[in-house]
Protein backbone atom coordinates (compact mmCIF):
# COMPACT_ATOMS: atom_id res chain seq x y z
CA UNK A 1 0.00 0.00 0.00
CA UNK A 2 1.32 3.37 -0.97
CA UNK A 3 -1.33 5.22 0.97
CA UNK A 4 -0.05 7.70 3.56
CA UNK A 5 0.09 6.51 7.15
CA UNK A 6 -2.82 8.74 8.06
CA UNK A 7 -5.24 6.50 6.11
CA UNK A 8 -7.47 5.05 8.81
CA UNK A 9 -7.70 1.29 9.17
CA UNK A 10 -11.13 1.60 10.71
CA UNK A 11 -14.25 1.93 8.63
CA UNK A 12 -16.22 3.12 11.62
CA UNK A 13 -15.26 4.09 15.13
CA UNK A 14 -17.72 5.32 17.72
CA UNK A 15 -16.91 6.45 21.23
CA UNK A 16 -19.61 7.37 23.68
CA UNK A 17 -22.04 8.23 20.89
CA UNK A 18 -25.37 9.59 22.15
CA UNK A 19 -28.60 10.48 20.36
CA UNK A 20 -31.67 11.82 22.11
CA UNK A 21 -35.18 12.44 20.85
CA UNK A 22 -36.74 14.63 23.54
CA UNK A 23 -36.89 12.54 26.71
CA UNK A 24 -35.87 9.34 24.96
CA UNK A 25 -32.19 8.43 24.70
CA UNK A 26 -32.27 6.37 21.52
CA UNK A 27 -28.52 5.68 21.43
CA UNK A 28 -26.72 5.74 24.75
CA UNK A 29 -22.91 5.97 24.90
CA UNK A 30 -22.25 3.39 22.22
CA UNK A 31 -18.69 2.23 21.48
CA UNK A 32 -18.07 0.44 18.21
CA UNK A 33 -15.04 -0.25 16.08
CA UNK A 34 -15.46 -1.74 12.63
CA UNK A 35 -12.17 -2.53 10.89
CA UNK A 36 -12.06 -2.25 7.12
CA UNK A 37 -13.18 -5.31 5.21
CA UNK A 38 -15.28 -6.58 8.08
CA UNK A 39 -19.00 -7.27 8.03
CA UNK A 40 -20.43 -6.06 11.31
CA UNK A 41 -23.90 -7.21 12.31
CA UNK A 42 -25.86 -4.95 14.60
CA UNK A 43 -28.60 -6.95 16.28
CA UNK A 44 -31.42 -5.68 18.38
CA UNK A 45 -35.16 -5.77 18.83
CA UNK A 46 -37.31 -3.09 17.21
CA UNK A 47 -36.73 0.25 18.90
CA UNK A 48 -33.27 -0.70 20.19
CA UNK A 49 -31.64 2.19 18.33
CA UNK A 50 -30.19 0.27 15.36
CA UNK A 51 -31.66 2.55 12.72
CA UNK A 52 -30.76 5.70 14.64
CA UNK A 53 -27.17 4.55 15.04
CA UNK A 54 -26.86 3.55 11.40
CA UNK A 55 -28.31 6.89 10.29
CA UNK A 56 -25.69 8.73 12.35
CA UNK A 57 -22.99 6.60 10.75
CA UNK A 58 -24.55 7.18 7.31
CA UNK A 59 -24.16 10.94 7.88
CA UNK A 60 -27.85 11.75 7.65
CA UNK A 61 -28.52 12.37 11.35
CA UNK A 62 -26.47 14.54 13.73
CA UNK A 63 -25.44 13.08 17.09
CA UNK A 64 -25.90 14.71 20.49
CA UNK A 65 -22.61 13.59 21.99
CA UNK A 66 -19.52 11.43 21.70
CA UNK A 67 -16.99 10.94 18.96
CA UNK A 68 -17.86 9.31 15.68
CA UNK A 69 -15.54 8.73 12.74
CA UNK A 70 -16.37 7.11 9.42
CA UNK A 71 -13.27 6.41 7.31
CA UNK A 72 -11.49 8.77 9.66
CA UNK A 73 -13.89 11.66 8.96
CA UNK A 74 -16.62 13.21 11.06
CA UNK A 75 -19.90 12.12 9.44
CA UNK A 76 -21.71 15.30 10.40
CA UNK A 77 -19.28 18.16 9.87
CA UNK A 78 -17.82 16.45 6.77
CA UNK A 79 -21.05 14.83 5.65
CA UNK A 80 -20.67 15.30 1.92
CA UNK A 81 -17.16 13.81 1.89
CA UNK A 82 -18.26 10.88 4.04
CA UNK A 83 -21.38 10.23 1.98
CA UNK A 84 -19.32 10.28 -1.23
CA UNK A 85 -17.63 7.09 0.03
CA UNK A 86 -20.64 5.29 1.51
CA UNK A 87 -23.36 3.16 0.03
CA UNK A 88 -26.61 3.10 1.95
CA UNK A 89 -29.57 0.74 1.78
CA UNK A 90 -32.17 2.23 4.09
CA UNK A 91 -35.45 0.71 5.15
CA UNK A 92 -38.46 1.45 3.00
CA UNK A 93 -37.04 1.39 -0.55
CA UNK A 94 -37.38 5.09 -1.23
CA UNK A 95 -36.97 5.75 -4.93
CA UNK A 96 -37.75 8.73 -7.07
CA UNK A 97 -41.24 7.69 -8.13
CA UNK A 98 -41.23 10.29 -10.89
CA UNK A 99 -38.34 8.59 -12.71
CA UNK A 100 -37.99 5.18 -14.35
CA UNK A 101 -35.59 2.48 -13.13
CA UNK A 102 -32.62 3.55 -15.24
CA UNK A 103 -33.05 7.27 -14.57
CA UNK A 104 -33.26 6.58 -10.85
CA UNK A 105 -29.69 5.33 -11.08
CA UNK A 106 -28.55 8.02 -13.53
CA UNK A 107 -29.89 10.93 -11.51
CA UNK A 108 -28.59 9.40 -8.30
CA UNK A 109 -25.16 9.20 -9.92
CA UNK A 110 -25.27 12.92 -10.63
CA UNK A 111 -25.52 13.58 -6.91
CA UNK A 112 -22.04 12.02 -6.73
CA UNK A 113 -20.91 14.06 -9.73
CA UNK A 114 -21.07 11.00 -12.01
CA UNK A 115 -22.26 11.15 -15.62
CA UNK A 116 -21.10 10.39 -19.15
CA UNK A 117 -20.73 7.25 -21.30
CA UNK A 118 -18.48 5.36 -18.87
CA UNK A 119 -20.96 5.98 -16.10
CA UNK A 120 -23.90 4.84 -18.23
CA UNK A 121 -22.02 1.62 -18.92
CA UNK A 122 -21.57 1.20 -15.22
CA UNK A 123 -25.31 1.62 -14.65
CA UNK A 124 -25.86 -1.22 -17.14
CA UNK A 125 -23.34 -3.34 -15.27
CA UNK A 126 -25.04 -2.70 -11.95
CA UNK A 127 -28.49 -3.54 -13.33
CA UNK A 128 -27.02 -6.79 -14.57
CA UNK A 129 -25.35 -7.48 -11.23
CA UNK A 130 -28.73 -7.31 -9.48
CA UNK A 131 -30.54 -9.13 -12.35
CA UNK A 132 -32.65 -6.17 -13.42
CA UNK A 133 -31.40 -5.85 -16.99
CA UNK A 134 -34.22 -5.05 -19.39
CA UNK A 135 -36.18 -3.22 -16.66
CA UNK A 136 -34.37 0.01 -17.32
CA UNK A 137 -37.16 1.96 -18.99
CA UNK A 138 -39.92 0.58 -16.76
CA UNK A 139 -41.41 2.49 -13.83
CA UNK A 140 -40.12 1.66 -10.34
CA UNK A 141 -43.72 1.16 -9.22
CA UNK A 142 -43.91 -1.95 -11.40
CA UNK A 143 -41.11 -3.72 -9.50
CA UNK A 144 -41.81 -6.42 -6.90
CA UNK A 145 -40.56 -6.07 -3.34
CA UNK A 146 -37.49 -8.19 -4.04
CA UNK A 147 -36.68 -6.26 -7.22
CA UNK A 148 -37.00 -2.96 -5.42
CA UNK A 149 -34.57 -4.13 -2.78
CA UNK A 150 -32.13 -5.27 -5.45
CA UNK A 151 -32.43 -1.93 -7.21
CA UNK A 152 -31.74 -0.29 -3.86
CA UNK A 153 -28.52 -2.31 -3.56
CA UNK A 154 -27.52 -1.37 -7.12
CA UNK A 155 -28.14 2.28 -6.29
CA UNK A 156 -26.03 2.01 -3.15
CA UNK A 157 -23.12 0.66 -5.24
CA UNK A 158 -23.18 3.42 -7.83
CA UNK A 159 -20.23 5.32 -6.31
CA UNK A 160 -18.03 2.25 -5.62
CA UNK A 161 -18.47 2.73 -1.89
CA UNK A 162 -15.83 1.71 0.63
CA UNK A 163 -18.43 1.10 3.30
CA UNK A 164 -21.90 -0.32 2.77
CA UNK A 165 -24.63 0.35 5.33
CA UNK A 166 -27.64 -1.92 5.19
CA UNK A 167 -30.59 -1.31 7.48
CA UNK A 168 -32.64 -4.51 7.70
CA UNK A 169 -31.96 -5.44 4.07
CA UNK A 170 -34.26 -8.47 3.90
CA UNK A 171 -37.14 -7.50 6.19
CA UNK A 172 -40.46 -8.30 4.59
CA UNK A 173 -39.01 -10.43 1.77
CA UNK A 174 -39.81 -14.08 1.15
CA UNK A 175 -37.13 -16.72 1.89
CA UNK A 176 -35.97 -17.26 -1.71
CA UNK A 177 -35.43 -13.56 -2.26
CA UNK A 178 -33.72 -13.29 1.10
CA UNK A 179 -31.22 -16.00 0.17
CA UNK A 180 -30.56 -14.35 -3.20
CA UNK A 181 -29.80 -11.05 -1.48
CA UNK A 182 -27.51 -12.76 1.02
CA UNK A 183 -25.65 -14.24 -1.96
CA UNK A 184 -25.22 -10.75 -3.43
CA UNK A 185 -23.99 -9.37 -0.13
CA UNK A 186 -21.49 -12.22 0.26
CA UNK A 187 -20.05 -11.35 -3.15
CA UNK A 188 -19.65 -7.74 -2.08
CA UNK A 189 -17.95 -8.84 1.11
CA UNK A 190 -15.47 -10.87 -0.89
CA UNK A 191 -14.62 -7.73 -2.86
CA UNK A 192 -13.37 -6.22 0.37
CA UNK A 193 -16.24 -3.90 1.20
CA UNK A 194 -16.76 -3.01 4.82
CA UNK A 195 -20.37 -3.68 5.74
CA UNK A 196 -22.56 -2.53 8.60
CA UNK A 197 -25.68 -4.64 8.70
CA UNK A 198 -28.54 -4.03 11.08
CA UNK A 199 -31.02 -6.83 11.36
CA UNK A 200 -33.41 -8.59 13.61
CA UNK A 201 -32.94 -11.88 11.84
CA UNK A 202 -30.47 -14.12 13.65
CA UNK A 203 -29.96 -16.21 10.58
CA UNK A 204 -28.99 -13.16 8.56
CA UNK A 205 -26.40 -12.13 11.12
CA UNK A 206 -25.04 -15.67 11.39
CA UNK A 207 -24.80 -15.97 7.58
CA UNK A 208 -23.01 -12.72 6.90
CA UNK A 209 -21.45 -11.08 9.93
CA UNK A 210 -17.84 -11.49 11.08
CA UNK A 211 -18.58 -9.59 14.26
CA UNK A 212 -21.83 -9.00 16.04
CA UNK A 213 -22.95 -6.29 18.41
CA UNK A 214 -26.16 -6.55 20.38
CA UNK A 215 -27.95 -3.27 20.88
CA UNK A 216 -30.61 -3.08 23.56
CA UNK A 217 -32.41 0.06 24.72
CA UNK A 218 -29.79 2.22 23.06
CA UNK A 219 -26.83 0.45 24.67
CA UNK A 220 -24.36 -1.96 23.14
CA UNK A 221 -24.61 -4.82 25.64
CA UNK A 222 -22.33 -7.39 23.97
CA UNK A 223 -19.95 -7.59 21.06
CA UNK A 224 -17.77 -10.32 19.58
CA UNK A 225 -17.55 -12.90 16.80
CA UNK A 226 -20.70 -15.04 16.62
CA UNK A 227 -18.88 -18.10 18.01
CA UNK A 228 -17.25 -16.26 20.87
CA UNK A 229 -20.46 -14.49 21.70
CA UNK A 230 -22.16 -17.83 22.22
CA UNK A 231 -19.21 -19.33 24.10
CA UNK A 232 -18.93 -16.35 26.42
CA UNK A 233 -22.54 -16.29 27.49
CA UNK A 234 -23.86 -19.84 27.36
CA UNK A 235 -22.88 -23.50 27.69
CA UNK A 236 -22.68 -25.09 24.24
CA UNK A 237 -25.79 -27.28 24.40
CA UNK A 238 -29.40 -26.58 25.07
CA UNK A 239 -32.49 -28.65 25.81
CA UNK A 240 -35.61 -26.83 24.68
CA UNK A 241 -39.17 -27.90 25.57
CA UNK A 242 -42.73 -26.78 26.23
CA UNK A 243 -42.64 -25.47 29.79
CA UNK A 244 -46.34 -25.71 30.63
CA UNK A 245 -46.92 -27.94 33.69
CA UNK A 246 -43.23 -28.71 34.06
CA UNK A 247 -42.46 -26.44 37.03
CA UNK A 248 -41.17 -29.20 39.31
CA UNK A 249 -38.85 -30.52 36.64
CA UNK A 250 -37.57 -27.04 35.83
CA UNK A 251 -36.63 -26.55 39.48
CA UNK A 252 -34.78 -29.85 39.49
CA UNK A 253 -32.85 -28.94 36.33
CA UNK A 254 -32.03 -25.54 37.78
CA UNK A 255 -29.95 -27.27 40.50
CA UNK A 256 -27.53 -28.66 37.89
CA UNK A 257 -27.80 -26.34 34.88
CA UNK A 258 -28.77 -22.84 33.89
CA UNK A 259 -32.42 -22.57 33.03
CA UNK A 260 -34.19 -19.84 31.07
CA UNK A 261 -37.86 -19.46 30.41
CA UNK A 262 -39.38 -17.29 27.70
CA UNK A 263 -43.12 -17.46 27.28
CA UNK A 264 -44.11 -21.11 27.07
CA UNK A 265 -40.67 -22.36 26.15
CA UNK A 266 -38.04 -23.54 28.59
CA UNK A 267 -34.31 -23.64 27.78
CA UNK A 268 -31.86 -25.74 29.81
CA UNK A 269 -28.19 -25.04 29.04
CA UNK A 270 -25.48 -27.55 29.74
CA UNK A 271 -21.91 -28.33 28.69
CA UNK A 272 -22.55 -31.98 27.93
CA UNK A 273 -24.92 -33.03 25.18
CA UNK A 274 -25.44 -36.56 26.58
CA UNK A 275 -26.60 -35.24 29.93
CA UNK A 276 -29.32 -33.26 28.22
CA UNK A 277 -30.33 -36.30 26.16
CA UNK A 278 -30.72 -38.33 29.36
CA UNK A 279 -32.84 -35.53 30.86
CA UNK A 280 -35.28 -35.70 27.98
CA UNK A 281 -36.34 -39.11 29.26
CA UNK A 282 -37.26 -37.61 32.66
CA UNK A 283 -40.28 -35.70 31.48
CA UNK A 284 -43.26 -36.39 29.32
CA UNK A 285 -42.38 -33.53 27.00
CA UNK A 286 -44.64 -32.75 24.12
CA UNK A 287 -41.94 -31.11 22.06
CA UNK A 288 -38.36 -31.37 23.16
CA UNK A 289 -35.06 -31.18 21.37
CA UNK A 290 -31.37 -30.98 22.17
CA UNK A 291 -29.41 -28.63 19.93
CA UNK A 292 -26.27 -26.45 19.99
CA UNK A 293 -26.75 -23.07 21.64
CA UNK A 294 -27.36 -20.34 19.07
CA UNK A 295 -27.12 -16.59 18.73
CA UNK A 296 -30.82 -16.40 19.38
CA UNK A 297 -30.29 -18.01 22.80
CA UNK A 298 -27.62 -15.44 23.61
CA UNK A 299 -29.96 -12.72 22.51
CA UNK A 300 -32.80 -14.05 24.65
CA UNK A 301 -30.55 -14.36 27.65
CA UNK A 302 -29.12 -10.85 27.33
CA UNK A 303 -32.27 -8.96 26.45
CA UNK A 304 -34.93 -11.18 27.97
CA UNK A 305 -36.98 -10.97 24.85
CA UNK A 306 -37.27 -12.39 21.38
CA UNK A 307 -36.07 -10.42 18.41
CA UNK A 308 -39.45 -9.95 16.87
CA UNK A 309 -41.07 -8.44 19.94
CA UNK B 1 -9.27 -1.26 -3.47
CA UNK B 2 -6.32 0.30 -1.68
CA UNK B 3 -4.79 1.86 -4.79
CA UNK B 4 -8.06 3.35 -6.03
CA UNK B 5 -8.22 7.09 -5.49
CA UNK B 6 -10.49 8.15 -2.67
CA UNK B 7 -13.76 9.45 -4.05
CA UNK B 8 -14.35 13.10 -3.29
CA UNK B 9 -17.73 14.75 -2.99
CA UNK B 10 -18.59 17.14 -5.82
CA UNK B 11 -18.54 20.84 -4.97
CA UNK B 12 -21.61 22.70 -3.79
CA UNK B 13 -22.47 24.18 -7.17
CA UNK B 14 -22.36 20.78 -8.88
CA UNK B 15 -24.52 19.33 -6.10
CA UNK B 16 -27.15 22.08 -6.34
CA UNK B 17 -27.19 21.82 -10.13
CA UNK B 18 -27.65 18.04 -9.86
CA UNK B 19 -30.81 18.65 -7.82
CA UNK B 20 -31.95 21.18 -10.41
CA UNK B 21 -31.26 18.61 -13.12
CA UNK B 22 -33.42 16.03 -11.32
CA UNK B 23 -36.37 18.42 -11.43
CA UNK B 24 -35.72 19.32 -15.05
CA UNK B 25 -35.59 15.63 -15.99
CA UNK B 26 -38.89 14.86 -14.27
CA UNK B 27 -40.48 17.98 -15.68
CA UNK B 28 -39.34 17.55 -19.26
CA UNK B 29 -40.93 14.07 -19.29
CA UNK B 30 -44.33 15.73 -19.12
CA UNK B 31 -43.41 19.07 -20.60
CA UNK B 32 -46.48 19.58 -22.77
CA UNK B 33 -48.95 18.70 -20.00
CA UNK B 34 -47.13 21.00 -17.59
CA UNK B 35 -46.50 23.97 -19.82
CA UNK B 36 -49.83 24.12 -21.65
CA UNK B 37 -51.94 25.52 -18.78
CA UNK B 38 -49.13 27.88 -17.85
CA UNK B 39 -49.34 29.43 -21.31
CA UNK B 40 -53.07 29.13 -21.91
CA UNK B 41 -54.20 30.62 -18.60
CA UNK B 42 -52.57 34.02 -19.06
CA UNK B 43 -53.64 33.98 -22.70
CA UNK B 44 -57.27 33.42 -21.74
CA UNK B 45 -57.01 36.10 -19.06
CA UNK B 46 -55.61 38.55 -21.57
CA UNK B 47 -58.20 37.72 -24.22
CA UNK B 48 -61.27 37.58 -21.95
CA UNK B 49 -60.57 40.36 -19.50
CA UNK B 50 -58.17 42.50 -21.45
CA UNK B 51 -59.76 42.49 -24.88
CA UNK B 52 -63.32 41.58 -23.81
CA UNK B 53 -63.89 43.62 -20.68
CA UNK B 54 -61.35 46.16 -21.86
CA UNK B 55 -63.62 47.21 -24.74
CA UNK B 56 -66.06 48.64 -22.18
CA UNK B 57 -63.34 50.49 -20.30
CA UNK B 58 -62.74 53.71 -22.15
CA UNK B 59 -60.57 55.23 -19.49
CA UNK B 60 -56.80 54.88 -19.77
CA UNK B 61 -54.86 53.47 -16.81
CA UNK B 62 -51.38 54.93 -16.32
CA UNK B 63 -51.70 56.21 -19.88
CA UNK B 64 -52.33 52.71 -21.27
CA UNK B 65 -55.38 51.09 -22.79
CA UNK B 66 -56.70 48.38 -20.52
CA UNK B 67 -55.13 45.21 -21.95
CA UNK B 68 -51.69 46.82 -22.12
CA UNK B 69 -52.11 47.93 -18.51
CA UNK B 70 -52.83 44.32 -17.52
CA UNK B 71 -49.80 42.85 -19.32
CA UNK B 72 -47.37 43.39 -16.43
CA UNK B 73 -49.82 41.85 -13.97
CA UNK B 74 -50.29 38.78 -16.11
CA UNK B 75 -46.53 38.23 -16.11
CA UNK B 76 -46.38 38.71 -12.35
CA UNK B 77 -49.24 36.37 -11.54
CA UNK B 78 -47.86 33.65 -13.82
CA UNK B 79 -44.55 33.64 -11.92
CA UNK B 80 -46.28 33.87 -8.56
CA UNK B 81 -48.53 30.86 -9.13
CA UNK B 82 -45.85 28.74 -10.80
CA UNK B 83 -43.35 29.22 -7.97
CA UNK B 84 -46.01 28.93 -5.29
CA UNK B 85 -47.38 25.59 -6.50
CA UNK B 86 -43.89 24.15 -6.89
CA UNK B 87 -42.74 25.22 -3.43
CA UNK B 88 -45.92 24.26 -1.55
CA UNK B 89 -47.83 21.29 -3.00
CA UNK B 90 -44.83 20.09 -5.02
CA UNK B 91 -42.32 20.22 -2.15
CA UNK B 92 -44.82 18.83 0.35
CA UNK B 93 -45.63 15.83 -1.82
CA UNK B 94 -41.94 15.10 -2.32
CA UNK B 95 -41.33 15.50 1.40
CA UNK B 96 -44.28 13.65 2.85
CA UNK B 97 -45.64 11.22 0.26
CA UNK B 98 -42.82 10.38 -2.13
CA UNK B 99 -40.05 10.68 0.45
CA UNK B 100 -37.87 11.78 -2.44
CA UNK B 101 -35.52 13.67 -0.13
CA UNK B 102 -34.66 10.60 1.96
CA UNK B 103 -32.90 8.92 -0.95
CA UNK B 104 -31.16 12.15 -1.91
CA UNK B 105 -29.86 12.60 1.62
CA UNK B 106 -27.91 9.34 1.44
CA UNK B 107 -25.77 10.92 -1.29
CA UNK B 108 -23.23 13.76 -0.86
CA UNK B 109 -26.15 16.23 -1.00
CA UNK B 110 -26.76 18.21 2.15
CA UNK B 111 -30.21 19.43 3.17
CA UNK B 112 -29.26 22.93 2.07
CA UNK B 113 -28.17 21.62 -1.37
CA UNK B 114 -31.54 19.92 -1.85
CA UNK B 115 -33.61 23.01 -1.14
CA UNK B 116 -31.27 25.44 -2.86
CA UNK B 117 -31.68 23.21 -5.94
CA UNK B 118 -35.46 23.25 -5.51
CA UNK B 119 -35.49 27.02 -5.25
CA UNK B 120 -33.28 27.32 -8.31
CA UNK B 121 -35.79 25.13 -10.11
CA UNK B 122 -38.65 27.42 -9.01
CA UNK B 123 -36.70 30.34 -10.43
CA UNK B 124 -36.05 28.49 -13.69
CA UNK B 125 -39.70 27.66 -14.15
CA UNK B 126 -40.56 31.31 -13.60
CA UNK B 127 -37.92 32.29 -16.13
CA UNK B 128 -39.32 29.88 -18.70
CA UNK B 129 -42.99 30.76 -18.18
CA UNK B 130 -42.48 34.52 -18.07
CA UNK B 131 -40.58 34.23 -21.35
CA UNK B 132 -43.42 32.28 -22.97
CA UNK B 133 -46.07 34.67 -21.64
CA UNK B 134 -44.00 37.63 -22.83
CA UNK B 135 -43.96 36.13 -26.34
CA UNK B 136 -47.74 35.75 -26.19
CA UNK B 137 -48.01 39.40 -25.08
CA UNK B 138 -45.74 40.49 -27.93
CA UNK B 139 -47.96 38.56 -30.33
CA UNK B 140 -50.92 40.65 -29.14
CA UNK B 141 -48.81 43.80 -29.47
CA UNK B 142 -48.70 44.49 -25.74
CA UNK B 143 -44.92 44.81 -25.44
CA UNK B 144 -43.83 48.40 -25.98
CA UNK B 145 -40.11 48.58 -25.13
CA UNK B 146 -37.01 46.55 -26.04
CA UNK B 147 -36.23 46.37 -22.32
CA UNK B 148 -38.65 43.45 -22.35
CA UNK B 149 -35.56 41.28 -22.92
CA UNK B 150 -35.20 41.59 -19.13
CA UNK B 151 -38.51 39.80 -18.54
CA UNK B 152 -36.88 36.35 -18.07
CA UNK B 153 -34.56 37.73 -15.38
CA UNK B 154 -37.44 39.42 -13.56
CA UNK B 155 -39.43 36.19 -13.87
CA UNK B 156 -36.53 34.31 -12.31
CA UNK B 157 -36.20 36.57 -9.28
CA UNK B 158 -39.96 36.90 -8.80
CA UNK B 159 -40.14 33.10 -8.65
CA UNK B 160 -37.28 32.95 -6.14
CA UNK B 161 -39.28 35.37 -4.01
CA UNK B 162 -42.49 33.35 -4.13
CA UNK B 163 -40.60 30.05 -3.97
CA UNK B 164 -38.94 31.17 -0.75
CA UNK B 165 -42.26 32.39 0.64
CA UNK B 166 -43.86 29.06 -0.31
CA UNK B 167 -41.04 27.17 1.48
CA UNK B 168 -41.70 29.21 4.63
CA UNK B 169 -45.33 28.09 4.50
CA UNK B 170 -44.47 24.47 3.67
CA UNK B 171 -42.05 24.30 6.60
CA UNK B 172 -44.99 24.91 8.99
CA UNK B 173 -47.74 22.91 7.30
CA UNK B 174 -48.64 19.42 8.54
CA UNK B 175 -51.70 18.81 6.37
CA UNK B 176 -51.66 19.33 2.62
CA UNK B 177 -55.16 20.89 2.69
CA UNK B 178 -53.87 23.81 4.73
CA UNK B 179 -52.15 25.22 1.65
CA UNK B 180 -55.60 26.39 0.58
CA UNK B 181 -55.47 28.99 3.34
CA UNK B 182 -52.21 30.32 1.95
CA UNK B 183 -53.55 30.49 -1.58
CA UNK B 184 -56.87 32.07 -0.60
CA UNK B 185 -55.82 34.39 2.20
CA UNK B 186 -52.21 34.98 1.19
CA UNK B 187 -52.00 35.01 -2.59
CA UNK B 188 -55.45 35.91 -3.94
CA UNK B 189 -55.43 39.40 -2.33
CA UNK B 190 -52.02 39.95 -3.91
CA UNK B 191 -53.60 39.44 -7.31
CA UNK B 192 -56.55 41.68 -6.47
CA UNK B 193 -54.82 44.56 -4.68
CA UNK B 194 -51.38 44.87 -6.25
CA UNK B 195 -52.20 46.76 -9.40
CA UNK B 196 -52.96 43.89 -11.75
CA UNK B 197 -56.55 44.85 -12.62
CA UNK B 198 -56.58 48.51 -11.66
CA UNK B 199 -54.03 51.11 -10.53
CA UNK B 200 -53.58 51.06 -6.77
CA UNK B 201 -52.55 54.72 -6.42
CA UNK B 202 -56.24 55.70 -6.65
CA UNK B 203 -57.44 53.36 -3.87
CA UNK B 204 -59.41 55.14 -1.11
CA UNK B 205 -58.78 55.24 2.66
CA UNK B 206 -55.00 55.03 2.31
CA UNK B 207 -55.26 51.46 1.01
CA UNK B 208 -52.68 52.44 -1.58
CA UNK B 209 -50.05 52.34 1.17
CA UNK B 210 -51.09 48.79 2.04
CA UNK B 211 -50.56 47.91 -1.61
CA UNK B 212 -47.09 49.47 -1.58
CA UNK B 213 -46.19 47.11 1.28
CA UNK B 214 -47.14 44.02 -0.74
CA UNK B 215 -44.33 42.31 -2.67
CA UNK B 216 -46.60 41.79 -5.66
CA UNK B 217 -46.94 45.54 -6.24
CA UNK B 218 -43.19 45.81 -6.72
CA UNK B 219 -43.15 42.77 -8.98
CA UNK B 220 -45.85 44.18 -11.25
CA UNK B 221 -44.26 47.65 -11.36
CA UNK B 222 -40.94 46.04 -12.31
CA UNK B 223 -42.54 44.12 -15.15
CA UNK B 224 -44.38 47.28 -16.22
CA UNK B 225 -41.10 49.20 -16.40
CA UNK B 226 -39.66 46.83 -18.98
CA UNK B 227 -42.85 45.88 -20.88
CA UNK B 228 -44.61 49.28 -21.08
CA UNK B 229 -41.87 51.72 -20.14
CA UNK B 230 -41.24 54.05 -17.17
CA UNK B 231 -43.74 56.63 -18.50
CA UNK B 232 -46.56 54.24 -17.53
CA UNK B 233 -45.49 53.48 -13.96
CA UNK B 234 -47.99 53.85 -11.14
CA UNK B 235 -45.65 55.81 -8.86
CA UNK B 236 -42.73 58.15 -9.54
CA UNK B 237 -40.42 55.95 -7.49
CA UNK B 238 -41.07 52.86 -9.65
CA UNK B 239 -37.33 52.71 -10.47
CA UNK B 240 -36.83 51.39 -6.91
CA UNK B 241 -39.20 48.44 -7.41
CA UNK B 242 -36.66 46.14 -9.16
CA UNK B 243 -34.34 46.56 -6.20
CA UNK B 244 -37.14 45.72 -3.76
CA UNK B 245 -37.86 42.56 -5.79
CA UNK B 246 -34.17 41.59 -5.74
CA UNK B 247 -33.94 42.21 -2.01
CA UNK B 248 -37.09 40.27 -1.23
CA UNK B 249 -35.99 37.41 -3.49
CA UNK B 250 -32.71 37.17 -1.56
CA UNK B 251 -34.38 37.46 1.83
CA UNK B 252 -37.31 35.07 1.29
CA UNK B 253 -35.17 32.66 -0.73
CA UNK B 254 -32.61 32.35 2.06
CA UNK B 255 -35.21 32.19 4.80
CA UNK B 256 -37.28 29.62 2.92
CA UNK B 257 -34.30 27.29 2.34
CA UNK B 258 -33.30 27.59 6.01
CA UNK B 259 -36.82 26.81 7.16
CA UNK B 260 -37.03 23.71 4.96
CA UNK B 261 -33.60 22.52 6.15
CA UNK B 262 -34.92 22.80 9.71
CA UNK B 263 -38.05 20.91 8.80
CA UNK B 264 -36.15 18.03 7.19
CA UNK B 265 -33.92 17.70 10.25
CA UNK B 266 -36.88 17.07 12.51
Amino acid sequence: MHAPSSVPTLAVSARGVVKRFGELTAVNEVEIEIPRGVCYGLLGPNGAGKTTLSKMIAAVLPRDGGELKVLGLDPWTEQSEVKARLGVVMQGDVFDEDLDVGRNLEIYGRFYGLSGPAFREKVQGLLKFVSLEGRERGPVQALSGGMRRRLMIARALINDPEVLILDEPTTGLDPQVRHAIWGTLRQLKQRGLSILLTTHYMEEAAQLADRIGILFKGKLIAEDTPEKLIAAHLPPWVLEFDAQGQEALLEEFAQAASVERHGDRAFVFHAVEDTLRRWIAKGAFRTALVRPASLEDVFLKLTGRTLDE
Amino acid sequence: MSDAAVRRAPGRIVRVLAVWYRHWRVYSNTFVANATPAVLEPTFLLVAVGLGLGRFIHQEFNGLEYSSFMAAGVLGSTCMYTASFESTYGAFIRLRYQKAYEGMLATPLTRADIFAGELLWCGSKGLLFSTIVCLVLALFGKVHTPWAVLVPAIGFFTSLLFGGLGFCVTSCVQNINHFQFYFTIGLTPLILFSGLMFPVQDLPYGLEYVAYALPMFHVIETFRLVVSGPAHSSVPWAWACPFVVLGLAGAFGTLGVRRMVGRLKA
